[in-house]
């Protein structure tokens, strides 16, 4: 059969349509690189950044690391005290409420006062970015339990509360807690690069995109980040959905697909 | 002493926001070893919360429950459960299903995974070891989740309208397999139903419940011999009897045995 390997590479189609479109438009219409790049420019501009570009790049994951690895540490026990009992969860919820609301970057002053700048205060912002999708997707996981699960599993010699929670609430939760995890990536990543440029770091895409490139106006090299963040962001993604989503999660295919 | 399992001046009174609202009232049943005691009566008559209490996922008003001389206080895999709706752990396969009381347990892999094959082969279902609940029909999906019920050895089988929601004809057939099952294993079944064939086709003993709040009309031993015909004189005859006893229910307050 052709046809399947045809339409597998369809996709390649509208997009080299744009990046034609973007080229021409650049060199023959707008002709002023300050307001739009040509993408052959912004491409040799890649390979001529190579070397910053990898280092920014490192740090910039690794802020992102940080952030996200505290994220999950402090959101999984917390979502697991909310979803399972009623009265934790009534106790605490005001407060994720208050919180939750507050913009991650209007938090960028605190973080400079506490951490300065190192590469906590960027992490800060990334954890408080991706702490609340986390949270509040893993909850739902926990507190949806159906009840007929719980009571198979006592019957079945499952009586304390924390076998029930690790043998029951756990893995019926894991699909939940994998998609809190997904959003709060992307929503961290997005910080990384707030953060970075608003000076939380000295260091990083955002940083040299913000800081440096575009106040000499180098808007190939800006324009050159732009899509590195993108790509690192689009590979990340990828990279959890094939070694976390579709591998754990085979048991939900009647459900989901 | 020759009862598996006693149940004297068993009353439950539920508290609602409409107030005190009795669910059983003074139930007294004797269950002999090896026995198939099905239960029947109208729909919110009280024979899940009847079971459910045998189960130990209930606690009596007042009254007790004694299996095997002992007073059942709670929950416990000496007392085999099957629900009404379907209860199989949707992220193990059939195989792991099978095995989890054991794993509970702390039997070790190899012969945790002998015995749960020796009780996936009591229900007819070797070769789908390895398939997840959403692969499997509703009546494999019981069949599985008896099983995973016998497979910790319980002193007592519950089962709470196992077949309710399975179609007539695979219905037929579960009800062969499970006198098969019950016959192979000698266990105690406590089965509840609603259906007036079910009882007459599996019972030694069928008690008849009257509608709220629940009590125990009667003990009608069926003293059909096996295997049965569902067409038999002698069935037809009792399912009359059965029939009047239920309908007599249907229109009068409780009435003492
Ligand atoms: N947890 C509960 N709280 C209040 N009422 C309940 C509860 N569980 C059951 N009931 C009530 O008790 C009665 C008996 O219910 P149930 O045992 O499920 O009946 P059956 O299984 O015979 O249909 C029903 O009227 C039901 O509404
Ligand atoms: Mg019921």
């Amino acid at each position: 059969m052709k046809l399947p390997t045809k339409e597998k590479w369809l996709w390649l189609v509208p997009l080299i349509a744009v990046l034609l479109l973007w080229e021409f438009t650049a060199g023959y219409v707008i002709k002023n690189p300050l307001m739009l790049p040509r993408f052959s420019a912004v491409i040799f501009s890649i390979y001529a950044l190579r070397n910053v570009l990898i280092a920014d790049t490192l740090i910039s994951l690794l802020h992102f690391g940080i952030g996200l690895a505290l994220a999950f540490a402090a959101a999984l026990p917390l979502a697991i005290g909310m979803g399972w009992s009623r009265n934790i969860f009534k106790a605490i919820d005001p407060i994720i409420e208050i919180l939750r609301p507050i913009p991650p970057l209007a938090w960028i002053p605190i973080a400079m006062i506490w951490f300065h700048l190192t590469h906590y205060a960027a992490g800060f912002i990334i954890f408080i970015g991706a702490f609340f999708p986390i949270l509040i997707d893993s909850y739902t996981g926990f507190r949806d339990v159906p009840k007929v699960l719980v009571e198979t599993g006592k019957v079945l010699g499952c009586i304390s509360d924390k076998k029930q929670i690790k043998y029951i609430a756990f893995p019926y939760a894991l699909p939940s807690i994998a998609t809190g995890t997904r959003v709060g990536m992307g929503v961290g990543w997005m910080c990384v690069v707030a953060a970075e440029m608003f000076g939380v770091s000295d260091s990083g895409l955002g940083y040299r995109l913000f800081q440096k490139f575009y106040f000499l106006h180098q808007m190939d090299y800006v324009v050159a980040y732009m899509l590195v963040l993108g790509l690192v962001a689009l590979c990340l993604d990828r990279l959890f959905r094939h070694f976390v989503e579709d591998k754990l999660f085979k048991w939900k295919k009647g459900i989901v697909k | 002493m020759n009862h598996k399992l006693e149940i004297r001046n068993l009353t439950k009174t539920f508290s609602t926001e409409e107030g005190e609202m009795g669910a059983l009232e003074d139930i007294n049943i004797e269950v002999t070893p090896a026995e198939f005691l099905c239960i029947i009566g109208p729909s919110g008559c009280g024979k899940t919360t009847l079971l459910r209490m045998v189960a130990g996922l209930d606690h009596p008003s007042s009254g007790e429950i004694i299996l095997d001389g002992k007073e059942v206080k709670g929950p416990s895999p000496d007392r085999g459960m099957v629900f009404q709706e379907f209860s199989l752990f949707p992220w193990r396969t059939v195989l792991k299903n099978v095995e989890f009381g054991l794993e509970i347990k702390g039997v070790g892999g190899k012969a945790r995974g002998e015995i749960a094959e020796k009780y996936i082969e009591l229900v007819g279902l070797q070769g789908f070891e390895n398939h997840y609940p959403y692969e499997l029909s509703g009546g494999m999906k019981q069949r599985v989740a008896i099983a995973r019920a016998l497979a910790t050895e319980p002193a007592i089988l519950l089962m709470d309208e196992p077949f309710g929601s399975v179609d007539a004809q695979t219905r037929n057939v579960l009800q062969e397999e499970l006198l098969e099952i019950w016959k192979r294993t000698k266990k105690t079944i406590l089965f509840v139903t609603h259906s007036v064939d079910e009882a007459v086709y599996l019972a030694d003993r069928v008690a008849v419940m009257s509608a709220r709040p629940g009590c125990l009309v009667k003990c009608l031993a069926v003293n059909i011999p096996r295997p049965r015909k569902r067409t038999s004189l002698e069935a037809n005859e009792f399912r009359e009897k059965l029939l009047m006893l239920l309908s007599l229910e249907r229109s009068k307050a409780c009435i003492s045995v």
